[in-house]
């Protein structure tokens, strides 16, 4: 096969998110607002979702020029979801993107939790996710050319720690939940692919996790990680790469940004 | 709360043998139910029933039952 440079265009080897608009939630704070920065920076019309009204302004304020909207809105108040979708297609334009990095983090023995405690985590960590890309895979919100969803998942979807047991359940039905949306979705040419992530530091969870631990326990974290803990950074890079063109052949993957945790 | 009511609730989130007494000269760190998972059920009791937010290195420095309540607060026990 011969090849030519020209056969190389710009469109199909840069991670680039030019023109696009790109929904991500928890963009307040920690992955999903360091998502929405590198969004814009490659691009990117960014929606950031979150709760706290005055993060997300400091969020918008870090954004690359474009034309950015913010919403404050709790997110497990999914009635008000499909008015959200529907204003921000009305003001940015149809969706090729999706990025649902809100979550919560609960770490209880098995003996402490109860229902509602299940029910928080999967609230936030995969119904609201799998709400809101219900509505936008709609036809009326989504891109004629398709669109990329990412979930930000965990390492705690695939292996299992004490003391986290509604945590990794509800991470893995994030995994297993998005396989299924790449099948139905992949006629639509919405590319659903999840981020085993792992240990990121310098967020809120990470930061509210590490006091309630014993330093032991903190030590054990960060020696599971062969590279040592991540940075938010770390995650943002792979999303933009996920909603990019340049992964247009990527659907339904789990793929581990976790400086090596799963590799042992 | 009441002091025994508190114990109760601490004997029940440590799973301590109905059997076995604790009393707030009990040492928690000598009881083999007490151990790192355990701390963090406790924490998330005193968060429940006192609205107070403990550490992971906070619970390092109690001792025994009493040196827990003081950090709860002396006044949230009658």
């Amino acid at each position: 096969m011969k090849i030519n440079s020209s056969d190389f265009s710009e469109s199909r080897n840069s991670v680039s998110l030019k023109g696009k608009t790109v929904v991500v939630t928890g963009a307040s704070s920690g992955i999903g607002m360091v998502c929405s920065v590198f969004a814009s920076k490659a691009g990117a019309n960014v929606v950031l979702i979150g709760r706290d009204n005055a993060r997300l302004k400091e969020a918008l304020n870090a954004l690359n020029g474009g034309n950015h909207h913010i919403v404050s809105q709790d997110i497990t108040e999914y009635d008000k979801l499909e008015s959200i979708i529907a204003e921000s297609v009305n003001k940015r334009g149809k969706i090729s993107g999706f990025v649902h990095c809100a979550g919560i983090e609960l770490t209880l023995p098995l003996k402490n939790m109860n229902p509602d405690s299940y029910n928080k985590l999967f609230s936030v960590n995969v119904i609201a996710g799998f709400e809101l890309a219900r509505i936008i895979a709609k036809k009326k919100y989504i891109h004629e050319n398709g669109a990329g969803f990412v979930f930000i998942s965990s390492t705690m979807g695939v292996t299992g720690q004490a003391g986290l047991v509604g945590y990794c359940a509800s991470k893995g039905a994030v995994i297993s939940g998005c396989r299924a949306m790449a099948i139905e979705l992949a006629g639509k040419n919405i590319r659903v692919n999840t981020i085993v992530a792992g240990h990121v530091k310098n967020t809120k969870m990470s930061d509210e996790l590490f006091n309630r631990l014993p330093e032991s326990a903190v030590e054990k974290i960060e020696e599971m990680h062969p590279l040592g803990l991540g940075d938010p950074e770390d995650i943002a890079n792979a999303a933009i790469f996920l909603l990019s063109d340049s992964a247009k052949w990527i659907t339904g993957a789990a793929i581990p940004v976790d400086g090596g945790y799963t590799a042992e | 709360m009441e002091k025994d009511r508190f114990i109760e609730l601490l004997k029940e989130t440590l799973e301590i043998d109905e059997s076995i007494q604790l009393n707030e000269n009990t040492v928690l760190t000598e009881i083999e139910e007490y151990d790192s998972l355990s701390t963090l059920g406790i924490i998330a009791l005193i968060d429940e029933h006192f609205g107070k937010k403990l550490s992971g290195e906070d619970l390092q420095n109690i001792t025994t039952v009493k040196s827990l309540m003081e950090m709860i607060g002396e006044d949230q026990f009658k």
